[in-house]
């Protein structure tokens, strides 16, 4: 079943392929989709948020440069497997999620969680040796903590409010 | 940043995406979308089926009306003695369920019988 066959052309194209179809269709592979997306959703919000909580002063003893080679490199592969297994979900309903109003507010939340972690790449991160252990981080490297959890946690509720919406 | 700073910025990150979880929201998938007050049951012929994620679905010819009839996942009605072949189109069968507060040509199955076999699908 196309949801709306009068959507733009790529969505309908997108939800009529052989990928689209199988998902819908193979008996298992929805779910083992969904496993995958869970999965990585536990390495990305985990990895980043426990990190964050480490910027707020949680656990001060623990170096931060050290913290984020371990933490943010399993949030990335996290990122990984939530990219492909998201984008696997949205090719079986593309016309219907790409009208959702919670899943356009998930896709703005992640671009906004994505800079929001550039920016601290770019900016405070990069003193993080004067701040490593036993001392307060910089109010930026706090807020942009903040900021991600803020928004990391509101992507989790998009996502499954698009279900229910 | 003090303490009770911290704790104050700390409850705002874990508490205002809840609040914007809590906002009602009219459903589309869940049950509570469907108004439970109101028990249809319904006997037709199958004008189509998909036996497809996240649930399966008939349009069911009744005199009248064509209902979109939501099933479950197909994995569940497979593993509860409901395989693909039980939807054919063409098929009489007969569902009991709950109309879609929204959509009047929506409802949901909580079992249908086919040839006579009753398959609960909540």
């Amino acid at each position: 079943m196309i949801h709306n066959p009068q959507a733009a052309a790529w969505l309908v194209w997108l939800e009529s392929s052989a990928v689209a179809v199988a998902m819908r269709q193979w008996l298992w592979l929805y779910p083992v989709v969904e496993i995958v997306h869970i999965t990585g959703i536990v390495g990305l919000v985990g990895g980043a948020v426990m990190f964050d909580l480490r910027l707020l002063g949680l656990s001060r003893g623990l170096p931060v440069a050290a913290l984020a080679g371990h933490l943010l490199s399993w949030a990335r592969v996290g990122l990984g497997l939530v990219v492909l297994s998201g984008a696997l979900m949205f090719t079986a309903h593309a016309t219907e999620w790409a009208e959702n109003p919670a899943f356009r507010v998930k896709m703005l939340l992640i671009v906004a969680a994505g800079l929001n972690a550039w920016a601290f790449h770019r900016w405070p991160f990069r003193s993080v040796a004067g701040w490593d252990r036993d001392t307060v981080a910089p109010p930026r490297a706090r807020l942009a903590a903040v900021v991600s959890i803020v928004l990391w946690l509101a992507v989790i509720a998009c996502g499954r409010l698009l279900a229910y919406l | 940043m003090t303490g009770r700073l911290r704790i104050a910025a700390l409850t705002l990150a874990f508490v205002l995406p809840l609040a914007l979880a809590a906002t009602p929201a009219p459903a589309h998938h869940g049950w509570s979308g469907y108004d439970s007050g109101t028990t249809l049951n319904l006997t037709g012929t199958i004008k189509e089926s998909g036996y497809e994620h996240p649930h399966g679905y008939i349009r069911l010819d009744v005199p009248g009306k064509t209902w979109l009839v939501v099933l479950a996942p197909p994995s569940r009605m497979e593993n509860r003695g409901l395989p693909r072949a039980g939807l054919t189109p063409g098929k009489t069968v007969t569902v009991v369920g709950y109309p879609n507060r929204t959509d009047p040509e929506e409802m949901r199955a909580e079992r249908i019988i086919v040839d006579g076999k009753t398959t609960e699908l909540r």
